[in-house]
């Protein structure tokens, strides 16, 4: 159905205004006339078109007059002259498409005869390659942009890392957490420099702080060091970007010093040349991986000096240790003390130590030991033994777990859970040092002395902290294939075991005097048996001997020894007596008797072959570089040939 | 002097009563394929104790014993000895029944009484009566943490008697290793099951490790 519309067309009723005055007065354009209207609009006509509209206008005409739907517009005027008939063929026009499309958009509504649907339709070329050329372009500049600011960058960082001496703050912080344990808590860095990981029970804790080091104040800002200190030396500008803060009880540089000396008369003494012989390097320049390693040794120094006071004061010995102040004073031998002391030095103290001469030395090696038998308490404590087999408890050590099943006793229960303190193991070792020193003195004093027999000794090359072992021989110089004898001295802590050529074993003290007495006792008694030996060699027959004569004076040192020699035929004989103390006697008889004369008592002939009294050899007048060559000679010369 | 004589039984009274006597376990157990054990080797070898010293190794022979009494429960006994270190006392070993507890506990507990003996306890166990029930080799490593022990272990079958050599006989019983933790402490200690747990949780990826429950495993045909 078609709804009646009324349209009213009018003129526009204001005129244009032309102008406005100043004084606000306007000043309309007059309105046209009506032949200047009839010109306006015939110039509007479009006469190409005229034409077809009235045709068309005409068939409208029909259809309109069935319709009763059609417009009221009643000017039926078909003239194409009237000015307003294309503006009417217009609108009738318009109308009718408007109600066209009402009505389809009515029927479209009911969607029972025409329904509204989607036209396909084609997708837009896209041309992919122009987008990829676009992207790429923009992407192009973006990356130029972000390029040259790298660039920028990183020649600004060159720039800055070729003047600055100092290699970066995280450079340095990888190089401190390799070596060292750091962990983070809140805002700092905190490092632990303790031996806490590796077995230590000590309690003072080794921590310490790591820092962003101050920048370029050290040189400009800080105030002209002192004129007297190091005046034109230039402290070496080892600067890093970090700064390590250590406790202050660990800064400085310690060391356990380790003295063994004599009796001193005044005990007093012995406490002045402690300080002041340590480093003074605290430059506060230090590198930090040295500073640490100073602080972590110091601590060290601290914990095992702190053991070794303990144990001073808990161990009974003979003699008390003394522990004054940062010294720990213990006997090791009659007359001799071993002094151990904690060297720390801050380099704080401005007073010149004069260092007042030391009687002794430092004794390097004891000191190692000593750091030797702490790190292996820490080893101790860590590694204990596993169970075999693994299902047993862990723990026990293998003779716990063996003193089970083959009934350890108390007794023997006990003895395992005695252990020696690092005191003791330290004396001992000082002591076995003394005694080799000894041992040693002794062995080439006599060697310088006695030159008859040579006295050769060979220390072994393997020994231990609390033995060694000297293999001494004695062998005549000429004559080593004939006769050497062999002894074997092991020198313990305390106490030295000879074994002798003949199997004894003699246990000495720590006397010095009792080895030398031993090894003159077995010269001479090298020497009888040495002449047996060469008297085998020279056919001479060997008729007695004995290694310790009861006849002639008492000996004050061992005693004597001697032996008979008779010579092939049987005509001479050779008596030595040798004797510690007074040296060699050489006697020489002769049988048949020479001075044989038949008296009241002792009538026959044949009596004489009994053998003439001994006549003394005078020995120093013998010819001979030694005692075996002069017996040597002397046993030629009397062997007659007949 | 009349001080009373202090026999054995009463200073062992005065310790069990002291409880210093480690006689509780604490486990937890769990198992890796052959494939994975090498990762996790590496891995306790970091985590253990003593780094620088490498794995403990062991090879074991264990054998169980169970005796009827008068009851119908029989009392199981290992006994294991060290192949690998022949002069160790062999281990006697009465492992009890894991205590049926809550299930807040982070691992098993069970007594367990150990006794070093000689060798003559298998002599001893049969003429007391009891009788062999199975028998089997174990190899593997072990490692510490503190006072937890850890091992990743194969076992393997005991090849018949009079075969030649012993190594070349033992067969494994499964293409895999067994990882235990335990601990040995006396009875009361229990914070030690926490650590256990928080030391399991480290290992977890590679290995879980965890209750197991036994019964159940009894009633799988």
């Amino acid at each position: 159905m078609a709804y009646s519309v009324n349209i009213s067309v009018e003129a526009p009723i204001e005129n244009q205004i032309q102008e406005i005055t100043y004084d606000g007065q306007e000043i309309y354009q007059s309105p046209l006339s009506m032949s200047e209207s009839l010109a306006k609009l015939a110039q509007k006509i479009d006469f190409s078109k005229a034409s077809t509209e009235d045709i068309i206008k005409e068939t409208g005409e029909q259809d309109k007059t069935d319709d009763d739907s059609t417009t009221k517009e009643a000017a039926t005027f078909q003239s194409s002259l009237w000015p307003w008939d294309s503006v009417r063929n217009k609108l009738r026009n318009a109308l009718t498409e408007v109600c066209v499309l009402a009505d389809v958009l009515a029927i479209a509504k009911e969607k029972r005869y025409i329904v509204l649907d989607q036209v396909p339709q084609e997708a837009l070329e896209t041309k992919p390659m122009v987008q990829v050329y676009a992207r790429k372009k923009a992407l192009a500049g973006a990356a130029a942009v972000l390029l040259a600011g790298a660039e920028r960058l990183r020649a600004s960082q060159n720039e800055l890392a070729r003047n600055r001496t100092t290699p970066d703050f995280h450079i340095e912080l990888l190089r401190l957490r390799q070596n060292w344990r750091l962990k983070k808590v809140s805002n700092s860095i905190i490092g632990d420099l303790s031996y806490r990981t590796a077995g230590s029970k000590y309690a003072q804790t080794g921590m310490f702080e790591v820092t962003k080091a101050e920048e370029e104040c050290q040189t400009t800002g800080s105030p002209p060091p002192s004129p007297g200190a190091g005046a034109g030396v230039v402290p070496p500008k080892s600067s890093s970007a970090l700064r390590v803060t250590v406790p202050s009880e660990l800064q400085g540089v310690a060391y356990i010093e380790v003295l063994c000396q004599k009796d001193q008369e005044d005990l007093c003494s012995a406490t002045i040349n402690l300080l002041g012989s340590g480093p003074t390097s605290t430059n506060p320049d230090v590198h930090w991986q040295q500073k640490l390693e100073a602080a972590q040794n110091v601590l060290f120094c601290k914990e095992l000096f702190n053991q070794l006071a303990k144990e001073a004061v808990q161990l009974q010995a003979p003699i008390p240790h003394m522990v004054v102040g940062n010294q720990i004073m213990a006997t090791v031998l009659p007359g001799i003390q071993l002094i151990i002391g904690l060297c720390h030095s801050t380099g704080t103290d401005k007073k010149p130590n004069l260092t007042p001469p030391q009687k002794s030395e430092h004794d390097h090696v004891l000191e190692h030991s000593l750091h030797q038998l702490l790190r292996e308490v820490h080893h101790k404590n860590t590694h204990h033994p596993f169970p075999h087999p693994s299902s047993g408890p862990l723990g026990p050590s293998k003779k716990r777990c063996l003193a089970g099943p083959m009934a350890a006793d108390r007794y023997e229960l006990l003895e395992m859970t005695k252990s020696q303190t690092l005191l003791e193991q330290i004396i001992q070792q000082a002591q076995h040092f003394f005694m080799r020193l000894r041992t040693e003195y002794v062995l080439d004093t006599i060697a310088k002395e006695v030159k008859d027999p040579l006295i050769v000794s060979h220390w072994n090359a393997l020994n231990s902290p609390t033995q060694s072992c000297v293999k001494i021989n004695i062998m005549t110089h000429g004559y080593d294939s004939v006769y050497r004898t062999p002894l074997v001295v092991h020198v313990g802590e305390k106490a030295l075991k000879c074994v002798c050529r003949d199997g004894r074993v003699m246990h000495m003290s720590y006397e010095p005097q009792e080895l030398r007495d031993l090894v003159f006792c077995q010269i001479y008694q090298h020497q009888i048996t040495a002449v047996q030996g060469l008297a085998k060699c020279m056919g001479w027959q060997y008729l007695a001997n004995s290694t310790h004569l009861g006849l002639g004076a008492v000996e004050p040192l061992g005693n004597a020894s001697s032996c008979i020699l008779a010579s092939p035929i049987g005509d001479r004989i050779i008596a030595v007596r040798c004797e510690p103390q007074t040296g060699v006697q050489v006697a020489i008889a002769q049988s048949p008797r020479k001075d044989f004369f038949p008296g009241q008592l002792v009538k026959e002939r044949k009596w004489e072959n009994l053998g003439g009294s001994f006549k003394e050899v005078r020995w120093d007048k013998m010819e001979g570089k030694n005692f075996l060559n002069k017996m040597e000679l002397l046993m030629s010369s009397l062997t007659s040939s007949q | 002097m009349s001080q009373p004589v202090i026999t054995a039984m009463d200073s062992l009274t005065a310790a069990l009563k002291s409880n210093i006597i480690p006689n509780q376990e604490y486990l937890l157990q769990g198992s890796v394929l052959d494939s994975a054990v090498e990762v996790l080797l590496h891995r306790l070898r970091g985590l253990c104790d003593n780094v620088d010293s490498g794995p403990e190794t062991f090879h074991d022979h264990e054998m169980c014993f169970s005796i009827r009494g008068a009851n119908l429960q029989p009392l199981l006994l290992r006994v294991r000895r060290a192949l690998d270190y022949q002069d160790m006392p062999w281990q006697l070993r009465y492992i009890g029944q894991p205590e049926i507890g809550d299930k807040s506990r982070p691992t098993i507990v069970r007594s367990s009484i150990d006794i070093g003996t000689s060798s003559t306890v298998v002599e001893f166990l049969t003429e007391l009566g009891c009788r062999m029930d199975f028998e089997y080799i174990v190899r593997g490593y072990m490692f510490r943490k503190g006072r937890m022990k850890i091992t990743v272990s194969k076992i393997f079958k005991v090849g018949q008697v009079g075969q030649g050599k012993p190594a070349e006989s033992m067969e494994p019983m499964s293409q895999s290793y067994l990882v235990e933790l335990s601990v040995l402490a006396p009875s009361g200690q229990d914070a030690i099951a926490e650590d256990m747990r928080s030391f399991a949780e480290q290992l977890r990826p590679l290995v879980q490790l965890e209750k197991i429950d036994y019964k159940r495993l009894q009633h799988i045909p």
